[in-house]
């Protein structure tokens, strides 16, 4: 059995008595956990929460249905629609288009609803009781979300490939494999915002099951942005989407790839830094409010 | 004459009363955002797809889509009329009561069907008035004919996939990929003519198919084509029917197989 | 060192409801609660639902602000310094929910063990100890669906323990568990409490407290209406004697009819499925088995008993006291207000 650690008595038994297992405090608890040390924990706390919710999302017949099996109705029906405008060079764009959308709708739905979930599951308290910031609990299950919604792409440009013989000629392939974790990534600091929204703003909530195509179409992942009426172009450069899907888009069918790449996650990191503030507030209000139910 | 009344009651009062408590959108808030906004954006995303594409004219998209809006609110609202019950525990306490099966769940897809209706007749003003799609006034009652008809179809399919939710657990994801079935093959935002026929086929038996093709001709001018409109209530009558079988087959089954309470 | 320092918690709800007309509904949770808890006591909250004991853990473990007063944990202020106070608590809470259901205990304490600051290196040690120490250990991989609602509640605590907390907060942590499992969870209470953690601890059940608790708060209608050990909340009761009668179809009236006999100071009924317990305390020394009977004329009775006071008695009391106190000035326990928004 395991050695009971810094200074506690030996153990006698097979098992460890509470006195063994409480052990000694350092002198100044954690709170010897200075700032940097603090920051050197982050990348492990972020790959042990994205591990852990990814894991539990993955088991969830649910989730796995919205990340698979929705997006490929989404790529057969663009896929027909490609072939029935005589389009069929852009076949791999219907189905990396597919796949984005589904990105999308992960992290929409589950990033939205992050906080909700966890209410109802009962482990927000013991989420917000932890010592860790409240925004660095959050990034791990919005990042989380959009992993999860890779599964859409990888689902798409594979059912492409077996049912419709779409060719997986990708302009970059390389590029191609770094442009859709890059694009997961910004994707899952704008879910960080999302989340943060929906509690500040109970009613924003409502919108998350109307927000799912106007993104599809503001940030041109079917459809290109020039179709739109000029006053929405705007919207659209705002957009982390905007820029993660004309990444992932150029990376399969030509084009420059890192500076649209470049630009996502730099709004994605803008995004998430508004969302730390947001949720500085959402976290103050809940505590004093109990309106958030944070209980 | 007395027992009619008593079965409008179950109906009417009934229905109003589940709707109440068991659909999950009833708040103004989500009411807006998912049964209002969300098709209406839903409608302008697919007219988009095929101006870029070239595939149909804005009126094929404007009227698919308003027909198919209604289906959010009549396969989620039938569904979660029967598995909500499951969800908040009352279900045994319902089908402990000695009232006939067939009002009883009939009155519950009641006002689904309403609420499907002002969906889709939303979702087609705000497109028309938004796109600058005229719609001829002589075929307003044609169209308003055929949504009644389709929310009433798609009413009854949620009401038969609801009964699911009294055998399977995750009854939610039948409707969701149910909804997304939808989406590809009534022909409401591809033309059927284009998917291979045994997706045509399976289009044929799904509620929303013919309306779609009768919105379309009625909004063209061509009038009303009561072959359409006859096919989409017959389509609507078969899952009413199957929705009752299965109904009581499942409450039967359940009782054998303990699953009322299994969450 | 005080482990804890309350003083005058106040927590008020303010709830809207209606759309059209919202009407704002302000509820007094806690009203100016004080206590002290040294470090390395077992302190226990008793209190009737609703009564404001959960509020007051949740002020104390900063999930809610006070509405006012002021209250410290190891010295650091649960408003000011949120984060100090939590790297030294652990908070437990009864009931099914809080944990990740499809993952196996051992991905749900990792996880935790991440967030609650446990050093790398130190976690996989930890966890396995925890796991030895709740008795889960051996079925670690298992998915926490297939759990029972005690090893639910073990591994609850296992991940209490995680970072090895100076104060423990228990919320019913014994609800809804068996009673072997709920002996098994006193005792390991037990084994912390003398290992010098301070625990703070709510509960239904008296024997839990009696038998655990240094010290007990009695909360009612958010107020705490008797503190101290339980022996001296038992002195309460003992100059009382209590006589237990098994009846069926007591009714309001014969109740009343009891209470109103000269001696008697506190008459409860309680229904025991078929039965009612109808429970008598009077003063020591008054002869009232024939006057009781006699009250009860009509009713049928069954065992007649005559006991010493419990703990539970000394609540009884306690909370039945509080309940005429409130009900002569506010109303009710909890009082309610409403104003229009």
């Amino acid at each position: 059995m395991s050695r009971p650690e810094r200074g506690a008595p030996a153990s006698r038994g097979t098992k460890p008595s509470a006195s063994e297992l409480r052990g000694t405090k350092p002198s100044a608890p954690a709170t010897s956990l200075t700032k940097q040390r603090a920051v050197k924990r982050w990348p492990r706390l972020v790959a042990v929460g994205v591990r852990t919710h990814v894991t539990y999302m993955s088991r969830s017949p649910l989730e796995i249905t919205f990340a698979v099996l929705v997006p490929l109705v989404y790529a057969t029906l663009a896929v027909y629609l490609f072939r029935a405008a005589g389009d069929p060079d852009r076949l791999l764009t219907a189905s990396v288009g597919a796949g984005l959308m589904g990105i999308w709708s992960s992290v929409l739905f589950g990033s939205g609803g992050a906080v909700q979930n966890q209410r109802w599951l009962g482990t927000l308290e013991c989420l917000v009781v932890a010592p860790t910031r409240l925004p660095l609990v959050l990034l791990p299950i919005t990042l989380a979300t959009s992993v999860v919604g890779t599964y859409s792409m990888v689902a798409t440009v594979a059912w492409g490939w077996l049912l419709f013989g779409v060719p997986l000629h990708f302009a970059h392939p390389v590029l191609f494999l770094l442009a859709v974790p890059g694009c997961v990534l910004a994707l899952g600091a704008m879910g960080l915002l999302l989340a943060a929204t929906f509690v500040l703003m109970r009613n924003a909530n409502a919108l998350a099951n109307a927000l799912d195509a106007p993104v599809w179409l503001l940030s041109g992942m079917l459809v290109p942005v020039t179709v739109l009426p000029a006053w929405t172009h705007p919207l659209s450069w705002a957009l982390p989407t905007t820029w993660g899907a004309r990444a992932v888009h150029a990376a399969a069918s030509g084009g420059p790839v890192a500076a649209p790449l470049g630009l996502a996650l730099g709004l994605g990191a803008l995004y998430a830094l508004l969302a730390v503030a947001v949720l500085g507030r959402v976290e103050a209000r809940a505590r004093a409010a109990a309106t958030l139910a944070l209980t | 004459m007395r027992q009619l009344v008593r079965t409008a009651r179950l109906v009417v009062i009934g229905g109003g009363i589940s709707y109440r408590a068991l659909f999950n959108w009833t708040t103004p808030s989500m009411f807006i955002g998912t049964l209002l906004v969300g098709p209406v954006l839903q409608l302008l995303f697919f007219v988009y797809l095929g101006r870029q594409l070239h595939v149909a004219d804005d009126r094929f998209y404007v009227l698919g889509n308003a027909v198919l809006a209604s289906s959010t609110a009549c396969v989620y609202g039938g569904t979660m009329a029967v598995a909500n019950e499951r969800r908040y525990g009352t279900l045994g306490a319902v089908l402990l009561s000695p009232r006939r099966r067939a009002p009883l769940w009939f009155g519950r897809a009641l006002p689904y069907v309403l609420n499907g209706l002002l969906v889709s007749g939303f979702t087609l003003a705000v497109a028309a008035l938004v796109l600058g799609l005229p719609v001829p006034a002589d075929s307003v009652p044609q169209i308003a004919a055929v949504l009644v008809a389709a929310a009433a179809a798609c009413s009854a399919f949620g009401l038969a996939l609801g009964a699911l939710g009294l055998r399977f657990r995750d009854v939610f994801l039948v409707s969701n990929v149910a909804a997304s079935v939808l989406l590809l093959l009534t022909g409401a935002n591809v033309p059927r003519a284009t998917l291979p026929p045994w997706m045509q086929a399976v289009g044929e038996a799904l509620p929303l198919t013919h309306a779609a093709a009768a919105a379309r001709r009625a909004a063209a001018g061509q009038g009303l084509d009561t072959g359409l409109l006859g096919a989409e209530l017959a389509v609507g009558a078969g899952y009413l029917v199957l929705a009752v079988l299965l109904l009581s087959l499942f409450e039967r089954g359940s009782r054998r197989r303990a699953t009322l309470d299994v969450l | 060192m005080l482990a804890i320092e309350a003083h005058g918690l106040r927590r008020t709800y303010t709830s809207r409801t209606g759309w059209l007309r919202p009407r704002r509904t302000t509820t007094e949770a806690v009203r100016g609660v004080s206590f002290e808890v040294a470090s390395g006591e077992l302190f226990g909250l008793l209190g009737p639902n609703g009564a404001g004991k959960t509020t007051t853990i949740k002020m104390l473990n900063t999930l809610l602000l006070p509405t006012s007063g002021t209250a410290r944990v190891f010295g650091h202020d649960v408003v000011r310094d949120p984060v100090a106070v939590r790297r030294r608590i652990g908070y437990v809470f009864g009931g099914d929910r809080g944990l990740y259901e499809r993952l196996s205990a051992l991905d749900n304490l990792r996880y935790f063990a991440e967030l609650y600051e446990v050093e790398p290196c130190e976690q996989r040690r930890r966890i396995a100890e925890l796991l030895e120490l709740v008795g889960l250990d051996g079925r670690e991989r298992e998915r926490v669906e297939g759990y029972s609602r005690g090893m639910r509640q073990r591994l609850h605590i296992a991940r209490g323990l995680l970072h090895r907390p100076d104060v423990l907060f228990l919320d019913e942590p014994s609800i809804g568990v068996d009673p072997v499992a709920a002996r098994d969870l006193r005792r390991t209470v037990a084994d912390l409490a003398d290992a010098g953690t301070t625990v703070v601890l709510t509960t239904h059940y008296m024997a839990e407290a009696d038998e655990l608790c240094d010290r007990i708060a009695v909360i009612a209608g958010g107020e705490i209406r008797a503190l101290g050990t339980p022996g001296a909340l038992k002195a309460r009761v003992q100059e009382r004697d209590v006589l237990e009668v098994e009846a069926r179809g007591v009714s309001e009236t014969e109740l009343d009819r009891v209470r109103a006999l000269p001696g008697v100071r506190d008459a409860a009924v309680d229904d025991r499925g078929s039965v009612q317990l109808l429970t008598v305390q009077s003063d020591r020394g008054t002869e009232l088995h024939a006057r009781v009977l006699a009250a009860l004329d009509g009713v049928r009775l069954g065992r007649v008993t005559t006991r010493e006071p419990t703990l539970e008695d000394a609540y009884v009391a306690i909370v039945a006291e509080a309940e005429r106190a409130t009900a002569g000035s506010v109303g009710s326990a909890a009082a309610s207000t409403e104003v229009p928004a």
